[in-house]
């Protein structure tokens, strides 16, 4: 398990685009990735789950993989969202 | 897999075509059939069908096809009655809204997903909040 706390910058929160390539590099991951905001949970690999968690802007999210590459999905992934994003506290 | 978008509107499948490559890049074929031959607003049978023998062609195990509303449904009909069973069996209809369907369908084919996960993402759509809860 692995997982870093994040808090969102882009003052378009995380939207449409953003969100695609997230998912496209996500899924080259064979671990089980997770965004997690205010409780809720969407699959990093599906896109209709991630715009539904509707990240805004200054949420904290929490990013958390679990399997064999989850290690290097999470510096993946947060080098994905850098330009959205910085880290808590 | 490829996907095909069915409107009244050139112009609408075209920019369409153009967010979805956008947003999913272009590993996804996306095929248009929009508006009639002579370049009104309405819907062809056979525009239609060259559009999804195009999918098909190019080599696609399975075609979605996405389209707007009223007419197109029967123009759809009509054109799939060019195609044989084994073809029509490659081509899956859905019900999705055209643009949201359109774009959370080819990111998702654009990952590598399954033909029925690629459907089920499209029709999420139809439930997709717009405007964001507080």
């Amino acid at each position: 398990m692995s997982e870093v706390h994040l808090v969102v910058t882009d003052p378009s929160g995380l939207h449409a685009r953003p969100a695609a390539r997230f998912v496209q590099a996500a899924s080259r991951f064979t671990s089980r990735i997770v965004i997690r905001q205010d409780g809720r949970e969407a699959d990093a690999k599906s896109l209709i789950a991630i715009l539904g968690l509707t990240v805004r802007p200054s949420s904290q999210i929490t990013l958390a993989a679990e399997g064999p590459d989850a290690d290097a999905a999470i510096t993946a992934l947060e080098a994905e969202l850098a330009p959205y994003v910085g880290h808590v506290g | 897999m490829g996907l095909i978008l069915i409107s009244h509107s050139g112009p609408l499948v075209d920019g369409l075509r153009d967010m979805v490559v956008q947003v999913a890049g272009d590993d996804v074929p996306v095929a248009t059939a929009g508006g009639t031959e002579d370049g009104r607003l309405g819907t062809s049978a056979p525009r239609i069908s060259a559009a999804i023998r195009s999918a098909l062609d190019a080599g696609a195990d399975d075609a979605l096809v996405l389209l707007d509303l009223g007419s197109a449904a029967l123009s759809l009909e009509v054109a799939l009655e060019d195609f044989d069973e084994a073809q029509r069996a490659r081509v899956h209809v859905s019900e999705a809204p055209l643009v949201e369907g359109a774009i959370l369908a080819a990111v998702q084919a654009s990952i590598g997903a399954s033909i029925d996960d690629v459907i089920a993402a499209a029709q999420g759509a139809a439930s997709m909040a717009k405007i964001p809860r507080a």
